[in-house]
């Protein structure tokens, strides 16, 4: 009787082991010893590994405490997070911009992912968690910048200064009640931004659907003082698809560019308007000399359906340029006023900034808010 | 304070969690009262489910001692037909008996350690479909041939896409614990 209830014992345990296993050798977090941040601590929590049928599910909820080790404020960080093992074809990042640390100061960083496999594949690490680059307070940089963090945290930071420097100016102007007023109007524009969902494939359409393709042609929106202008574009649209965007753009300035984002927005047959997508054009393909003209082109197929569900039906697209990056590393962003004026405040999203700041108010009032604001 | 994700909180409020699971759900419930609540308004949607008769009560405990007892009752039987032990000359075959289940017994565990080895790298499924980014509930998701690896955001309010039409999607939130900001961004290749 012993020996059935010792087999009872431990095939019990098997079947739990087999259920939830420990998740700390599957994650790998690379940081290189000069790096000026240090890692203090990795808590994975809750993180655990489940079987579901011949599926493996590896939900990571990982803490992450880093120490700045410089001598300058770190304004922000990003993460690479590669999962090369069950995605070969993908990467992602954690970013963390609006930060203020101040030198041998520790500050946290949260990963929450999750990968879905199948049981059977080979050991070793399967996150590999590194340090894409830091951004320090006087836009000095370190790091590999594989995914260009370098100008995505450049750009939120400046993006940052723009829009603390118009709700300072309204708290200078008209004090709580004007910084409060103001915040209540941005929220309720935040509120009512209408939303497309997207799916987004590169080199193929999304669905498998063969549908009849049209092109239509982009219109534009001109921003006084932007270094660059559209010109002219096309993307092919086929049902609630868009596929193939191509945009000449022309450079204004006397500097070469390396870099154009183009922000574009899709028109439905109500009238409503959807912010889509960045159409960001760079590399050894891209080149941009003082008062030349060349070509955004992205092989992607994009698909919009409605937040609640139903199919888009595109009637039209506007573009603007959302973003310029100089051959010398600076950029140029549009200003506030500009997006006002052309009303696309209501349908860009806030920067990181922005909304870092409303949910300041939400949380903790006016208040709160100006004593930030005061903070630099 | 990491939350028990929902499809956890429903799972525990069904009773159908793991026993590691619900001790952990247990340990986070006894000190989150966000979260209880969630577990009760889970609990109270299947007792209303239950009374309105769209899905039926099943008792489990019942079912669970019915079967318990069907299966003594098959050993008793098993025990009340079985043959005296073998003497004499034919006692060898108690022993052969003993070496086929031996047999038995070593072959299932080699062939588990076989097929539980690491397989050759082969050339990945998702190589050879498209990959495609989509924002889900709780995240931005990358499916590739049946894999997926999904960037979630933590417990909170708003939160901001935007699509990046190099193939790459972006979810921007601010953190619950840490009141950062924090930017997820998955890119197909």
């Amino acid at each position: 009787m012993s020996s059935k209830v010792a087999v009872l014992i431990v095939t019990g345990f098997a079947a739990l082991c087999a259920q939830e296993t420990p998740l700390e050798n599957s994650v790998k977090i690379n940081l290189s010893p000069d790096s000026p941040l240090t890692l203090i601590s990795a808590n994975l929590g809750e993180s655990h590994v489940s079987q579901r049928g011949s599926a493996v599910v590896l939900d990571l909820d990982m803490a992450l405490t880093l120490h700045n080790a410089s001598m300058n404020r770190v304004r922000g960080v990003t993460l690479l997070v590669a999962a090369q093992e069950v995605t070969p074809g993908g990467r992602a990042s954690v970013a963390v911009p609006s930060l203020d640390v101040a030198p041998n100061q520790n500050f946290p960083v949260r990963i929450n992912l999750r990968l879905l496999r199948p049981a059977q594949m080979s050991g070793g690490p399967l996150v590999q968690v590194s340090l894409d680059g830091v951004l320090f307070q006087d836009y000095s940089f370190y790091g590999p910048n594989r995914l260009d963090s370098r100008r995505t945290m450049t750009a939120w930071e400046m993006e940052a200064q723009r829009d603390r420097k118009y709700f300072k100016s309204i708290l200078a102007a008209h004090g709580l009640e004007g910084l409060k007023h103001a915040m209540l109007e941005t929220l309720s524009r935040q509120a009512e931004r209408p939303r497309l969902d997207v799916q987004v494939s590169r080199g193929s359409p999304v669905s498998s659907a063969a549908l009849p393709e049209h092109s239509v042609r982009f219109a534009f929106l001109h921003f006084p003082g932007a270094p660059v202008e559209p010109v002219e574009g096309w993307a092919e649209i086929a049902g609630n698809e868009a596929r193939n965007p191509r945009i000449d753009v022309r450079n204004l300035s006397p500097r070469q560019v390396r870099y154009v984002e183009i922000g574009w927005i899709v028109t439905d047959r109500q009238g409503n308007q959807f912010m889509a997508a960045s159409v960001p054009a760079s590399g050894p393909g891209f080149n941009l000399k003082a008062g030349s003209t060349s070509r955004v082109l992205q092989d992607t197929a994009l698909r919009f359906s409605k937040s609640g569900g139903g199919a888009v039906s595109i009637a039209g697209m506007t573009g603007f340029v959302g973003q310029v990056e100089f051959a010398d590393g600076k950029l140029w962003i549009p200003e506030r006023e500009a997006l006002a004026n052309a009303q696309l405040l209501g349908i860009v999203a806030p920067s990181p900034e922005e909304q870092r700041l409303m949910d300041l108010y939400r949380k903790k009032g006016p208040k709160a808010l100006a004593d930030e604001l005061h903070k630099f | 304070m990491t939350h028990p994700s929902e499809s956890i909180l429903a799972l525990y409020a069904g009773g159908d969690l793991g026993w590691l699971a619900r001790r952990r759900a247990e340990r986070h419930l006894a000190r989150c009262s966000e979260c209880r609540s969630q577990v009760q308004a889970f609990m109270s949607v299947t007792d209303g489910l239950i009374q309105w008769n769209e899905l039926p009560a099943i008792p489990w405990s019942r079912v669970a001692a019915e079967m318990r007892a069907n299966i003594r009752l098959g050993l008793a039987a098993g025990e009340c037909v079985r043959s005296e032990p073998l003497a004499g000359p034919l006692a060898w075959m108690s022993n052969v008996r003993t070496l086929a289940a031996c047999a038995s017994v070593i072959a299932v565990v080699t062939a588990g350690t076989f097929l539980q080895r690491p397989s050759p790298p082969s050339p990945p499924v998702a190589a050879r479909t498209g990959a495609v980014l989509r924002a889900t509930v709780d995240g931005i998701e990358l499916n590739q041939g049946g894999q997926t690896l999904s960037l979630l955001h933590a417990r909170t309010g708003e939160v901001t896409y935007s699509v990046g039409a190099q193939g790459s999607m972006r979810a921007g939130y601010v953190d619950s614990d840490t009141g950062n900001v924090t930017i997820n961004d998955v890119y197909v290749q």
